[in-house]
């Protein structure tokens, strides 16, 4: 087991740098030019010559003339850099935001958190509902309500999710005004401790909403299927002959077991909701997350800011993968991973 | 799944040498005769099994007709309703859905016109026995509508109206002019001299004119008077050299000018700086009667010629030459329309939205009075009949920039379905290819296939499509975007089909046929392809169905997010973007809730097909 895991880890630490000079290739497909974007005022002051001599040696300066490769070394923290210092990613210099004029990390804390309380709530309301419901679907199989439930949840993972968000705010924000349209706090509020939670969470609680509707679907089915696999076991079967009541079946023998396969790929729609479903919901309502924040990124060529916060989503999806594979043989012993 | 072979050979050596698609969609469209209870047990095959699963369910079979119809609409329709990427219009913007513009009410018909005028998106109406009516897309803002007619102007006689952008001037038979609609720049605050009570000597009101944002009065003891938004338009008046000469007035959108008593046509204001004040010298003698357009104004002289100038972008200026002497002209947003002396009628200009397209029984019948404004006509016959052609409406309103919501909906659905479809075809390609030599081969093959499945499969997916489009995308076309973003779906999306083909390539290699096909020195790719990938494509039909489905969810989103295809170029992804603002939610509801309908239609049907199918694949739910 120990092996296996020393594997996983050292295997996903060089899918990471793969991924990552991947990235930093096709960002340096942008034309971008850091040393003309400072030489640039210049130009008139000086003569052409002496121009030019200042531009190229500024270049060197800044490594810009060096091959790809040790530019990548570079910024990865492998390698010194011109001046001899290591400063990459792996010193913790994420870089410059050119948008927000400050260090990458003094920006992302804010709205990592404000992510991880969207992800976080709403993955533990999904999941309350979820189980329950799924557990009913699969004892009440093929009857008028799981029908009718199966229905729902195919409406429910069908629809793109900023389809189900514009349809949330016309329903709760501008038909009852119960939620606002978006944002991430009252404008102009002054509120300490526990006011400025609530009202965080308030702001909030329209998009956990969006979230816990569009999981529902995916996790209600998952948990469908793995309780009717359970169900139609053997030793179910033999706690049936046995004589043992419908709800013993079901609550001691059947539901721990459906629940094994279920916790495994919790992990996998985790990480399908914090890369993808949050982006669009905190587009959506105008939440101050990473999602926004890579999405404004993007949209101001702010490529710094983007690089960084690409490498943190390869690694929240590379982490998420193996904590799946891990759980996956921790929860089901059966499952050998030392061939 | 070796019988499958057996049993479609059957004899006839023609079928073997079918393309294994064509031999599987004529099995899907026209399955074999039902076989007996005896020889079920040998000889049905796994594919004639799912059919009969899949179409015994009611609800895939409802699922699939919807599909079905959904695609053939907007992969036929297009040819039909087409897309000008260019077209925008300020006077269009957000217009309701519903083809009402011209529904002129029975009772004014009934009753008989006494003047008629075309506002933006709507008309008013004063029959000859003084009542008002409205009709069109009237609703100003959420409170001003211009349908609610004030009750002075209800309870009076009125003989004369004019429509503006937003408001409406109305005379009744004692001269009083009344204004109501949205009075933001003081539209429809009447100047002093214009109060009954207030004027310094008796005068009657000859004929009123509003435009967008100001409005004109002519009296007729030959004086202009004018009102509105001064910096929008040039609303000076030369009243010492003017008062007393003028006869009548025709406005523009930013300008107006006066017809004097001697024939000429005069600009009124000091400071003329408008190519429309610029009078020709050919309409400055003799002319009858003037009107305006847009950004043009017309003259009809008494010898029966038009003279047009000003600015004219749409071909207002080109007029096509006469059969006889033009009597009346009259000018809409962008065309002109003038009756001749012998009958008939003749419209130019732009034919956007077929103002141009004069009815037959207009020529045949008697015209007396045309009423023409923005892109509507309206013509009365001698026996009170009204006739009407021009823009009716729109069958889904327009957006933000009066754009076709129909014409964006159904040509953004061709481009949405088709990037969907084309990127599964490229996930098919490379997974099909990938996986069936990594499961065939096996060993250091299958080993670095699957490491690179792994390595596409890790990458978070919309944030690495966005980056890639948005860096790929910045110095190409629309149409290359395109490509772009269906080769960045199918690249980024195969690891999942692969892994199926690669699972059941395990499961294939071992069997006889492939074993025989060997034995007989089949080469190995025409084994991989040509034997034992027919065999499982039943199994990647469901993968490839529900593939389709993320594909389409992917490009619309990635759109939404403003890194799919760009605008002007319309997908039902790109058309929601801005639609997340509770004003447009709110009121306009028509420019997202249509387009939400369709997409989210087609997405249930596909995944409801993709279920029906894996349900109708699955051994254990046929029940046996």
């Amino acid at each position: 087991m120990k092996k296996y895991i020393l594997k996983r880890i050292i295997y996903l630490i060089i899918v990471f740098f793969v991924v990552s000079l991947m990235m930093y290739a096709i960002y340096n497909l942008i034309p971008s030019d850091p040393a003309m974007v400072q030489m640039e005022p210049l130009r008139k002051t000086l003569k052409p010559e002496e121009w030019q001599r200042q531009y190229q040696a500024l270049r060197d300066q800044m490594g810009l003339n060096a091959p790809l490769l040790q530019r990548y070394a570079r910024w990865m923290g492998f390698m010194p850099d011109v001046s001899g210092k290591f400063e990459g990613m792996l010193q913790g210099n994420f870089g410059y935001s050119i948008s927000y004029k400050r260090d990458v990390v003094d920006i992302i804390a804010t709205p990592m958190l404000n992510t991880i309380i969207l992800n976080f709530v709403s993955t533990i309301i999904t999941l309350a509902i979820t189980i329950p419901l799924g557990i009913y679907c699969a004892v009440h199989a093929r009857k008028t309500s799981d029908n009718l439930i199966q229905a729902g949840t195919v409406v429910g993972y069908s629809l793109p999710t900023y389809l189900v968000g514009i349809l949330f705010i016309f329903l709760f924000a501008v038909w009852l005004k119960i939620f606002p349209t978006g944002g991430a706090k009252t404008p102009g509020s002054t509120y300490t401790g526990i006011l400025e939670f609530g009202d965080r969470m308030y702001y909030m609680m329209l998009p956990i909403i969006v979230l816990v509707f569009t999981g529902l679907a995916g996790m209600t089915r998952t948990v469908r299927a793995a309780m009717m696999d359970t169900l139609s076991q053997d030793y179910i079967r033999t706690a049936r002959a046995k004589g043992l009541k419908e709800k013993v079946v079901i609550y001691s023998h059947a539901w721990r077991n459906a629940l094994l396969p279920v916790s495994t790929s919790i992990m996998g729609w985790m990480i399908s909701v914090f890369t993808g479903g949050s982006l669009v919901i905190e587009t959506t309502f105008a939440l101050n997350g990473t999602g926004r924040l890579y999405w404004s990124a993007l949209n101001t060529t702010d490529y710094e800011l983007v690089l960084a916060m690409q490498m943190f989503y390869t690694l929240v999806s590379l982490v998420g993968v193996l904590l799946t594979d891990l759980s996956y043989t921790l929860v089901d012993p059966r499952v050998r991973i030392d061939k | 799944m070796s019988e499958n072979q057996k049993n479609t050979t059957n004899g006839s050596a023609k079928q073997k040498k079918e393309f294994f698609l064509s031999r599987w969609i004529k099995r899907l469209l026209f399955p074999n005769k039902e076989l007996d209870i005896y020889a079920e047990e040998q000889m049905q095959s796994p594919m004639r099994m799912v059919i009969r699963n899949f179409f015994s369910n009611p609800m895939s079979v409802i699922a699939l007709c919807v599909f079905i119809m959904i695609a053939l609409f907007v992969f036929i329709a297009p040819h039909f309703v087409k897309l000008d990427l260019g077209e925008q219009d300020s006077t269009l913007v957000f217009v309701s859905p519903g083809y009402d513009m011209m529904k002129v009410p029975a009772d004014l018909q009934k009753n008989g016109v006494a003047d008629i005028s075309v506002g933006r998106n709507y008309s008013v109406g004063a029959d000859k026995e003084g009542n008002v009516y409205v009709w069109g897309k009237s609703k100003v803002t959420k409170v001003i509508d211009l349908a609610d007619i004030p009750d002075n102007v209800k309870n009076a006689k009125i003989v004369k109206v004019a429509a503006g952008s937003d408001h409406v001037l109305a005379l009744d038979n004692k001269g009083t002019v009344y204004a109501w609609g949205n009075n933001r720049l003081r539209q429809t605050t009447l100047p002093s001299e214009l109060m009954t009570n207030n004027r310094s000597h008796e005068f009657g009101i000859r004929a009123i004119y509003a435009s967008d944002q100001f409005s004109l009065v002519i009296t007729d003891d030959n004086r202009a008077i004018l009102w509105g938004n001064e910096n929008f338009a040039d609303l000076s008046y030369k009243a010492d050299e003017l008062d007393g000469h003028v006869v009548d007035g025709a406005v523009t959108n930013t300008a107006y000018v006066l017809l004097t008593d001697d024939g000429r046509v005069v600009c009124g204001s000091n400071n003329a700086s408008t190519p429309v004040t610029k009078i020709p010298a050919a309409a400055a003698f003799r002319v009858k009667a003037i009107t305006g357009s847009s950004n043009t104004a017309a003259a009809l002289k008494e010898d029966g010629s038009v003279v047009v100038w000003g600015a004219s972008t749409k071909g207002e200026d080109k007029i096509p030459a006469f059969s006889s002497k033009a009597v009346e002209i009259e000018g809409g947003r962008y065309h002109y329309t003038a009756r001749l002396e012998d009958g008939s009628v003749v419209s130019w200009g732009s034919n956007r939205y077929k103002q141009l397209n004069v009815p037959a029984d207009v020529t045949k019948s008697n015209i007396e009075k045309m009423y023409v404004g923005s892109f509507q006509n309206y013509a009365i016959d001698t026996d009170g009949k009204i006739h009407t052609w021009g823009l009716k409406g729109f069958l889904l309103g327009t957006d933000g920039l009066g754009r076709d919501v129909y014409a964006r909906l159904v040509n953004g659905g061709k481009m949405t379905m088709t990037i969907g479809a084309l990127s599964v075809v490229i996930e098919m390609i490379i997974g099909i290819i990938l996986g069936g030599i990594a499961g065939y081969f096996g060993g250091v093959v299958d080993m670095i296939i699957m490491r690179i499945a792994e390595v596409v499969s890790s990458m978070p997916f919309i944030p690495f499509a966005m980056i890639l489009s948005a860096v790929m995308g910045t110095k190409v076309t629309v149409e290359q975007r395109m490509y772009i973003i269906m080769v960045i779906l199918g690249i980024l999306s195969w690891p999942g089909l692969c892994r199926l083909v690669r699972a059941q390539m395990f499961a294939q290699r071992e069997m006889e046929y492939v074993v025989a096909a060997k034995a007989l020195g089949v080469k190995e790719g025409k084994i991989i392809f040509s034997h034992i990938i027919p065999n499982v494509m039943s199994v990647c039909l469901v993968s490839i169905t529900l593939a389709f489905g993320t594909s389409m969810l992917t490009e619309s989103t990635l759109s939404y997010l403003g890194f799919g295809v760009p605008l002007p170029t319309p997908t039902w992804g790109n058309m929601l973007t801005g639609a997340n603002n509770s004003i447009i939610i709110q009121n306009y509801w028509w420019n997202w809730l249509f387009v939400g309908a369709i997409f989210g239609v087609a997405c249930i049907c596909i995944n409801l097909i993709g279920d029906s199918l894996r349900d109708a694949l699955d051994p254990k739910a046929n029940g046996r």
